[in-house]
Formats: C-alpha cells, sequence, structure tokens
C-alpha cells in the first residue's frame, strides 16, 4: 500500500506519507488555531434583531444586537466543508475499485468514509448546538439539514451494508456502488441553498459573499485547516490498516513455520 | 453598563455556552478519534514486533535443529 516514485535514476523510492501526514496535522491545527483566534480576537460579530434604540460601540453607531454565536461559523462550516470533500474522494475510489477490482481502493473509500462521518459528527454537533441558541430548537427541516441528515443517514448506511456482506469481494463492489450514491447528495446539499434560499444557511462560497477580510481570512484558514488534519488523519488510519495488513502476513508466516 | 450596551450585547453570555461547547466538541470529537487511532496504532505494532520475534526464534531454533542432524 505504499506509493513510490522513480529518482533520477530510475530507482525507486518510498515518497515519505507518514512525515507527510505528520506535518498536514501540525500544519492544520496551526491554521485552526489561526482560525479560532482570530474568530475571536478580531473578526467582528454580525448583526442580530433590531436594538429599540442605536448604541455607540467602539466610535460606530450600531442599531442590532450583536450574534455571538455567529462564531461557531468558524468551525463548523469548514468541518461540513471537508465532510463532503471526504465522502466524494470516497466516491472517487469506489469509481476506481469498479474500473480496476483492486482492493487498495476499496480499502481507501473505506477509510475515506470513516474520516468523512467524523467530521460529519462534528458538523452536526457544532450546527445543533448554533440552531438551538438561535433558533431555540434542537432541529428544522429547512433544506440544507435535510439533505445532510440524509447523506448522515447514507454513510452510516454504507458501513450497516459492508458489515452485512460476508464475501469481501461481493462487499467491495455493493460498498463502491452504495458511495458513489451517498456521494451524489454531497453535492446537492452543497448546493441546495443555491436552489431554496435560506435564512439558516445563507450562500457564503460566492465572489460577493459579503465576508469582510477580518472574516474571510479565519474562514479559509479553518477551511485549509480542517483539511489538513482531515488528511492526517486519514493518512494515520491507512498505517493503522497497512499494520493489520503486516499482521495477517506474519500471522501467515508463523503458521508455516510450524507446520 | 448602559441599558443599551447590555441590549447590544445581551446574545454574548446567553450564547458563549453554545460556543464554547461547540468548538470544545468539534475538538473532542476529532481528539477523540485520534487518541482511539493512536492506541489502535501502537498495540497493532506491538503484536508485530511480537510475531516477528517468534518468527526468528523459530527459525533459528529449526537451524540449531537442522545443524544437529546434519551432525
Amino acid at each position: 500500500m505504499t506509493k513510490t516514485s522513480s529518482d533520477a535514476m530510475g530507482t525507486r523510492r518510498r515518497l515519505p506519507w507518514e512525515t507527510i501526514a505528520i506535518v498536514a496535522v501540525i500544519l492544520g491545527c496551526a491554521l485552526t488555531t489561526v482560525d479560532f483566534l482570530w474568530a475571536f480576537l478580531r473578526a467582528p460579530m454580525v448583526a442580530g434583531a433590531r436594538l429599540e434604540e442605536p448604541a455607540l460601540i467602539g466610535g460606530t453607531v450600531v442599531t442590532t444586537k450583536m450574534l455571538f454565536s455567529q462564531k461557531i461559523f468558524y468551525f463548523h462550516v469548514p468541518v461540513a466543508i471537508v465532510s463532503f470533500a471526504f465522502v466524494i474522494v470516497a466516491a472517487v475510489y469506489a469509481v476506481l475499485f469498479l474500473a480496476r477490482r483492486s482492493e487498495r481502493y476499496d480499502v481507501r473509500c473505506r477509510l475515506c468514509m470513516q474520516v468523512g462521518l467524523i467530521f460529519i459528527i462534528a458538523t452536526m454537533i457544532s450546527g445543533d448546538l448554533w440552531t438551538r441558541h438561535d433558533w431555540g430548537v434542537w432541529w428544522v427541516w429547512e433544506p440544507r439539514l435535510t439533505t445532510y441528515f440524509i447523506l448522515t443517514l447514507l454513510v452510516i448506511a454504507y458501513f450497516i451494508l459492508r458489515a452485512a456482506i460476508d464475501d469481501p469481494e461481493r462487499r467491495a463492489r455493493f460498498s463502491a456502488v452504495f458511495a458513489i450514491i451517498a456521494a451524489i447528495d454531497a453535492p446537492i446539499s452543497f448546493m441546495i441553498t443555491r436552489l431554496i434560499p435560506s435564512s439558516i444557511h445563507p450562500v457564503v462560497l460566492r465572489s460577493d459573499s459579503g465576508l469582510s477580510p477580518d472574516m474571510l481570512i479565519p474562514f479559509l484558514c479553518g477551511i485549509f485547516g480542517m483539511a489538513l488534519v482531515g488528511f492526517g488523519i486519514y493518512r494515520l488510519r491507512l498505517r493503522i490498516e497497512e499494520q493489520a495488513a503486516e499482521v495477517e502476513q506474519l500471522k501467515r508466516e508463523f503458521e508455516q513455520t510450524v507446520a | 453598563m448602559d441599558p443599551v450596551l447590555a441590549d447590544a450585547y445581551s446574545t454574548v453570555l446567553s450564547g458563549a455556552p453554545y460556543v464554547i461547547g461547540a468548538y470544545a466538541l468539534i475538538w473532542v470529537v476529532l481528539f477523540a478519534f485520534v487518541v482511539a487511532l493512536l492506541a489502535k496504532s501502537k498495540k497493532t505494532q506491538r503484536d508485530i514486533d511480537d510475531l516477528r520475534e517468534s518468527i526468528e526464534r523459530r527459525s533459528r531454533k529449526e537451524e540449531r535443529q537442522k545443524g544437529r542432524d546434519a551432525e
């Protein structure tokens, strides 16, 4: 499962994926820390309900309440975007498996879905807390939330499907098809707010998002930071799979020496 | 505090537990997953080392046995 590259002499060298993963996690943590600090120390609070009379804050006339809960945005949206990315990458590996029938693509598809599920859980938790504070309820059946909930169920169903099939080849094939179907919901969930406008989920990722630099910079740091953290976690998970395969190989060798 | 300013910032205290909770839980979820993975990786590496050692011990024993049989 290790990737190799050739140098000028044509000798195959192993890419230092473990080093790359560690660097990715460290860089990701640094970027998310910048995101966190900037969000709370520099990024302005957004406007809420109208005040009965205007207030003067820091030399600026303020006519609305300051929404502190909006700060959740700077982590909630990055983890959501990374969750979409992992589900889509899982579908890419699923397509590769169906095309080439190599077990390594099935393994990578499964791992991407696992890491994607972790980020989906993080998105749901942060989103629910935001909804609870701003709207007084834990859940509303608005378009983005509904399609994201469907995505959550599809990812969970992927693992239930894998657990239900004993034959490895059939399990890989059926899982690959299901992963592709699940990934169809990811762009739908992402784009739904452009088709059906929602006050809870305004369109942020556009050329005129209205985000000031003090909001855009931490937001972008959050996206790239979480993506790097996710990549590092995925590589760590892949390393464990490689170790497990090595254990099986060594067990077979040991049994041969006993025999 | 000025009542208008207090009104402007009224959502800060009420929102703080949810904001802190959201950030903390995101990190707890990610951190818990990473810790679980590292623990599993460590255990699997120990299994690998034990198996390699067992295979090596057995190979050495077989070689010694072959040597004695040859004599």
